[in-house]
Parts: C-alpha cells; sequence; structure tokens
C-alpha cells in the first residue's frame, strides 16, 4: 500500500487516461449515435436498414472482440493508430449502437404531432430532428443514456489488455508488485471508479432535473 | 349530382379566381381501405374552402395530403402550379408555403411560446433573431396572446395554444392556411376564440382550406363548401345553397343530423 | 522400480510424439529429464507433512504457464504442458513417488499464483515465478532454480540494439508486469497486453517496438519464428525463478530446496534444461545458488 501512495502521481495519470477514454468516446459515441438514431427513424431506407444492421450486430457482439478486431485484426490489414485512438474507436464502435436505441426510444417518446408541425412550418428532416425532436428526446433519454454512459466509463477497463495503460491495467502493476496488499490496493482503485461514476450519476441526474423543470 | 357539374360546379366559384391549389384524380388506400377516391378540387387564391362531412369521410387525410404529411397513391397536387416534391429540401420549401394548423395544436412542448412562432422564420426563412421576434410578437399580439409571449405551452389553455399554433403558421407567411378540425379538441368556451381569429384572417383575404364541424363558420366565412363522404367528394357548393339547399341524399341526412339540435 | 521406470519414459516418448504431430515448435520440448519416481516415497516422510499427504493421495496439483514455449507451454492439440518449468515440476513430483500422469496441471497466469497457492487450488507453481521479497510475504518460495534476465525480443533488423534505445518508444509486455514496470521506468511507453502471444503479435505487426520480459521467454517465442524475431542486448534485470508453496506448510521448502539440489549434482536439472530451452541452442547455464529455508 506504502508503494501506491509513494507513486500517487502513477495512480492520477491511469485514471486520467481512463477519463481521457471515456469523455473522447463518449463524446464520439453520443454523435455516432445521434447519427443512427437519426438513420434508423429517417426516411431513407437504405440508411434505416443499414443503421438497423449496425446496430444488431455491435449490440451482440462482446466488447472484447470489437478490441481484438482493432487492436490485433485491423492492424494487419494494415489499418493502425496510436493506442488511444484505437481505444477511443473501439469504445465507440461499442457504445454508439447502445446510445442510438436509447436516443431512439427516446425520439419514440416524442408524439408524433411535434414532427408534423416541424415540418408543416418548412424544416427539413434534419432540421426539426435538431430544432424539435431531439431536443426533447434527450429529456427523456437522459436515464437511459446515463447508465450507457456508466457501462462506457467501466468498459475503458477493457483497455488494459490492449496496451492501454489506464486505471485497471495500473491496478495490475500494483497488485503484482504487492502481493501482500492485493485486497486493499484493489479497493483502492474499485473507489476510484465508483467517485468517478458517482460524478456522472451526480451530473445526469442534475441535467434531467433541469430539463424536467424547464418543460414542467 | 354527376361529374361533369360537380367540375362546373367547381369552376363556377374558381373561374374568376387564379388557381392555387390543385388536386386531380387523387387516390389513396390505406391498405384496402380506399381514404381518398378520385378528389378533383381546384382552389382559387383568397379563396376560403370549408370541407365538412361524417368522421372517417376522408377530410383529414385530404388537407394532410396537400402538404404531403400524407402520401397519396395516384393523381397529382399542384402548389401554384407546382408539383409536390417527394421529399427533401424541395418538399421542406413547399411546406413552408403552406400553413397547417392540427386539432391538437402541436406546439413545441420545449420552446417558449414566442420561440414557437420565430423558430421557422430563424431556421428555415433566414431572418434574424431581432427581426423574426419584433414580428412574432406582432403576431402574438394579433391574436391575442402577446403577454404570454414567455410561457411554456403548457402553461397555456386549448383555446390560446390553438390560436398561438395560427401565429406559428402565418409567421412563416404562407401562400395558404390548411385548418385539419382547429376547434374538435378545445372546450365550447373557447372555440369561438380561434374562429375569430380565422374569421379575421378570411377577411383579410388569406386562402384557406378548413375541415370543420363549424357550420357557423362555414356559413360566414367559407365561399364554397365540399362535403365528403366514403373519401369522396360528394358536393360542392356555396354555403347559403348548402346549408338551405343541398342536393346529394348524404349530405341532406349529415345536415339533418348536425342541425337538428 | 523397473515397472515405473519405463512407464516414466513411455510418457516421455509420448509427449514427445505428441509435439511432433503437433509441429508446434513450442511443444516439442517432450522427452525431458529421465526421472526415477519414488517407490515408497510416503514412508520416507514423517507424519503431518504436506508431502506424506500428497504422497499417500498418489497425486499433485501444480500450477505452470500454458502460453510460454519452452519454459510452460500447452498447445491446442496437447494432452499436457511442456517445458523447462515442468520438467521441474515432475522432477519434485516423482519426488513424492508420484507419476507425471498423476500430476494435475492447471493453468496460472501472472496474476492469481499467490490466490491460487493461498486458497490450495494448486500445492505447487512453477510459472516463471521470480522470487520477490513481496511475494514471500504472502507465499513461500523456494530455489531459485533458474536465473535470467529482462531482454528485448524485436523485429530482425530493428532501430532498437538494446535497453538503451527503448526511451520514448513503445514496449509490450504482458498488463502488470515486473518487465513493463522496469521498462516504465526506462522511459518506455508501455504497452501491457494479457498475454505473451498478443504482445509478440504486435511486434510483428509493427505496432510495437519491442517486446521484453525474462529472456528464457523471449527465446521461445524467437525459436518460433526465427526469420522474423530476435532477442537483442545484455539482460537488464536479474530474475530468480523460485518455486512457490503455501506458506501455511513451511515444511514444504526444505524438501524442495533439497529436491532442487540433488537435481543439479545429478544431473536431472541440465537435462531438463537440455530438452527445453536448450533447445534454442542455449547452453545450460551454472545451477544457481539456493536461498536458505526460511527458519521456523
Amino acid at each position: 500500500m506504502q508503494d501506491v501512495f509513494n507513486q500517487f502521481d502513477l495512480v492520477l495519470k491511469a485514471f486520467w487516461l481512463t477519463i481521457q477514454l471515456f469523455l473522447l468516446s463518449g463524446v464520439c459515441s453520443l454523435l455516432l449515435g445521434v447519427l443512427l438514431a437519426g438513420m434508423r427513424v429517417g426516411p431513407v431506407s437504405v440508411l434505416r436498414g443499414a443503421a438497423a444492421v449496425y446496430v444488431t450486430v455491435i449490440r451482440n457482439t462482446p466488447l472484447l472482440m470489437i478490441f481484438i478486431f482493432v487492436f490485433v485484426a485491423a492492424p494487419r490489414l494494415d489499418v493502425n493508430f496510436d493506442f488511444l485512438t484505437k481505444g477511443v474507436i473501439a469504445l465507440t464502435i461499442y457504445t454508439s449502437a447502445f446510445v442510438c436505441e436509447a436516443i431512439r426510444s427516446g425520439i419514440n417518446s416524442v408524439p408524433l404531432g411535434q414532427a408534423e408541425a416541424a415540418r408543416s412550418i418548412g424544416l427539413t428532416f434534419i432540421g426539426s430532428m435538431r430544432e424539435v425532436i431531439l431536443p426533447q428526446a434527450f429529456r427523456a433519454t437522459m436515464p437511459p443514456l446515463a447508465s450507457v454512459l456508466i457501462a462506457l466509463l467501466k468498459n475503458t477497463s477493457v483497455g488494459a489488455a490492449f496496451g492501454l495503460l489506464e486505471a485497471t491495467a495500473r491496478m495490475r502493476f500494483f497488485t503484482n508488485n504487492n502481493a501482500d496488499d492485493r485486497m486493499l490496493i484493489f479497493l483502492t482503485f474499485a473507489a476510484g471508479y465508483v467517485v468517478l461514476v458517482e460524478l456522472l450519476s451526480f451530473g445526469a441526474s442534475r441535467l434531467e432535473r433541469k430539463w424536467r423543470v424547464a418543460v414542467r | 349530382m354527376t361529374q361533369s357539374e360537380q367540375e362546373s360546379g367547381a369552376s363556377a366559384t374558381s373561374m374568376t379566381l387564379e388557381p392555387l391549389i390543385v388536386l386531380d384524380g387523387v387516390n389513396k388506400w390505406f391498405g384496402d381501405l380506399h381514404v381518398l377516391r378520385d378528389i378533383n378540387l381546384t382552389v382559387g387564391k383568397g379563396e376560403v374552402v370549408v370541407v365538412i362531412g361524417p368522421s372517417g369521410s376522408g377530410k383529414s387525410t385530404l388537407c394532410r395530403a396537400i402538404n404531403r404529411l400524407e402520401t397519396i397513391d395516384q393523381g397529382s397536387i399542384t402548389l401554384d402550379g407546382r408539383a409536390l416534391p417527394q421529399e427533401g429540401k424541395a418538399l421542406a420549401a413547399l411546406r413552408a408555403e403552406v400553413g397547417m394548423v392540427f386539432q391538437s395544436f402541436n406546439l413545441f412542448s420545449h420552446k417558449t411560446i414566442l420561440e414557437n412562432v420565430t423558430l421557422g422564420p430563424i431556421k428555415v426563412r433566414g431572418r434574424s433573431r431581432v427581426e423574426a421576434e419584433k414580428r412574432g410578437r406582432a403576431l402574438l399580439d394579433r391574436v391575442g396572446v402577446a403577454h404570454q409571449a414567455d410561457k411554456y405551452p403548457a402553461q397555456l389553455s386549448g383555446g390560446q395554444q390553438q390560436r398561438v399554433a395560427i401565429a406559428r403558421a402565418l409567421a412563416m407567411e404562407p401562400k395558404a392556411m390548411l385548418f385539419d378540425e382547429p376547434t374538435s379538441a378545445l372546450d365550447p368556451e373557447m372555440i369561438k376564440e380561434v374562429l375569430d381569429v380565422m374569421v379575421d384572417l378570411a377577411e383579410r383575404g388569406m386562402t384557406m382550406i378548413v375541415v370543420t364541424h363549424e357550420m357557423g363558420f362555414a356559413r360566414t366565412a367559407g365561399n364554397r363548401v365540399v362535403f365528403m363522404a366514403d373519401g369522396a367528394i360528394v358536393e360542392e357548393n356555396t354555403p347559403a345553397q348548402f346549408f338551405t339547399n343541398p342536393e346529394s341524399d348524404r349530405a341532406k341526412d349529415f345536415l339533418g343530423k348536425i342541425l337538428k339540435h | 522400480m523397473r515397472f515405473t521406470k519405463t512407464k516414466a519414459v513411455l510418457a516421455g516418448l509420448t509427449l514427445a510424439a505428441t509435439a511432433a504431430c503437433g509441429g508446434n515448435a513450442g511443444s516439442d520440448s517432450g522427452g525431458g529429464a529421465d526421472v526415477q519416481v519414488k517407490k515408497d516415497a510416503a514412508s520416507a516422510f514423517p507424519a503431518g507433512t504436506r508431502m506424506k499427504e500428497l504422497a499417500d493421495a498418489g497425486k499433485i496439483t501444480i500450477g505452470v504457464k500454458f502460453d510460454q514455449p519452452g519454459l510452460g507451454f500447452k498447445g491446442a492439440a496437447d494432452d499436457a504442458p511442456s517445458g523447462f518449468d515442468v520438467e521441474m515440476a515432475k522432477i519434485l513430483a516423482a519426488s513424492l513417488g508420484i507419476d507425471a500422469k498423476n500430476i494435475t496441471w492447471k493453468e496460472t497466469i501472472s496474476d492469481n499464483r499467490e490466490p491460487f497457492l493461498q486458497s490450495g487450488e494448486v500445492d505447487l507453481v512453477l510459472a516463471t515465478y521470480s522470487i520477490t521479497p513481496e511475494r514471500r510475504k504472502v507465499v513461500g518460495q523456494a530455489g531459485p532454480y533458474y536465473l535470467t534476465g529482462q531482454q528485448l525480443l524485436v523485429k530482425k533488423g530493428s532501430a532498437i540494439k538494446s535497453v538503451a534505445d527503448i526511451k520514448g518508444k513503445e514496449v509490450c509486455s504482458v498488463t502488470g508486469s515486473t518487465s513493463l514496470d522496469n521498462v516504465e521506468k526506462k522511459g518506455a511507453r508501455p504497452r501491457g497486453f494479457d498475454t505473451y502471444s498478443e504482445c509478440r503479435d504486435q511486434v510483428l505487426d509493427g505496432t510495437v517496438g519491442a517486446m521484453t520480459t525474462d529472456g528464457s521467454i523471449l527465446l521461445g517465442y524467437a525459436a518460433q519464428n526465427p526469420d522474423e524475431l530476435e532477442v537483442v542486448g545484455e539482460p537488464f534485470s536479474e530474475e530468480r525463478y523460485g518455486v512457490g508453496y503455501n506458506k501455511d506448510r513451511p515444511e514444504m521448502c526444505k524438501w524442495i530446496s533439497d529436491e532442487l539440489k540433488t537435481s543439479f549434482d545429478d544431473g536431472n536439472w541440465k537435462k531438463a534444461f537440455d530438452a527445453t530451452l536448450g533447445k534454442s541452442g542455449a547452453q545450460a547455464p551454472q545451477a544457481p545458488a539456493l536461498d536458505p529455508c526460511p527458519t521456523a
């Protein structure tokens, strides 16, 4: 345990990588997820089908397999990036499918009349999505979206097995070097994750409350 | 009434007016259900056409088909000489030219009353916020809800919401307005405030297609009554003629039922 | 005596045959030392010792690596693991009168060696298990029976020639391993993977510049892929492989140490080395000096 406190900068650095992975893939997943959700509810049947296939395939694929694909298979096909980028790509591919479904359920909770009214004032499909449907859908989406993001935060730990020295990987260094203190080291790192997840849940519930006040 | 009589009747009222909305041989099915049967209808500029008929007669579908909230299976619909585009930007541009008022108001619930009225002008017409808000407030004043500008739709009564919806449509400076049973979801005491706004619009020369059960409005503000049953136009006439001397049995039956009270 | 000896040889032959058929360079370490299984071993140990219990039971569970060619490796088609650690484990088992076929091999990875020993899931661990003071706080470690040091495995012709060249370069090993910790301290960018073979793949496809761990392990991988991979530089750490045992049974230390000493002296240790790690061309080193057992 002494070892952990003596090298606490390494712990912080590792959690910072965890946070970077979370933030970058979180933003990318939201963007891609919104795009996919738009495709799924949109008027173009080819895009609808493509998005549906993507979501079905990715949601039914273990995250580990996607990591193996991005980190092991893709480099052999000469598709290679630096480690952080690969981590963000793998997490985004996976998470965006869940974001898509969360948002789609939110979109479906917005009454059809809202979309009709938006279109009837001349907004295009994208315009009515952006101005009318999505802002309302996000509200209904907040609770499921928060779960997806919490899962993402914890999923970053899969990167530990793929060259990413984030919190879980760093924990394994400490436990390997300090066989006598495994339990305490484990609890220390677990506490780090708990703090991050709690911050995330707190932020999500604040947003939810704020939005609920806005519409009453 | 025969096909030729129907056409001549229609032309009698719109002959002098430049045609704005033309439906030609429009058919639509919902599965096996034939909801629009060979609809031919021409609405001239500045004309107020009131569509009445029993529920399920296809009048709402007709109204929604004109700005393509419903697609049609056969025939054509043209607005100001241009055919209705399929999808995309061209269709959006056309919809901006045709205001629509819904039975259930459909105000944007996450936006304030003023934002509801300025969204279209800013995002679609590209007006500046200042300009859009100035005009928006003027329109809200015209429909009598100026003092509610900063509230959210859920804070307003049904009648107020519907008047805002009319203002929202007018903010786009449309060539024509479609009203799909605008008073059917309102409490009786609120119906008049909405109808007053519509009568005012009609008097200012707005081209209007109004699907309604309000016979009083049809009489006072309508130039023409279109009576529909089972997806087809059964009879068209001036309000005076239609209400005092309906030609078809279906219309007589319908009027008999609603005017008895 | 004669009978059991024949059986041991037969077992060795079978192993060699399996390895040959599999054609996997990593598993061609069969044959092994010509170890004689002790008869009536149980009577040699005082009652109440763990050795006596194991000898009476006639079977033992030993944790080894399954993914390190030359040390502890089990190919997909193999029935039993092979390698230097495995041969040393057989020598220890034989002294308890336990035949190789009565050994249950359990795969241990770096992370679960201590928990497996503490919970009694395995009786012994011979899994490239470096002796460290921290580990000795929670488990017993007798030995060492082999000395090695950390080296680098690179693609042939790499700009990385020694540990001095790894500053700022991406170097992979197993997540959480001491080796990765060491290169991080030397300025490399550490990339941890779950297994050595995944790490090796990263070297092969050029994603990372080098793989690092004990030279003995790297030699095994270089031998598997001699056209593409090579081990470079002098060892830059000292690793002392020990035999892990449950700390609650301290009597095991003297037994293990005695048997290791015997194998050093009677040539079985060298035979084990020659049949496994020695196949890469390496000469058997001097047998290491054993640590004294803790005084109870």
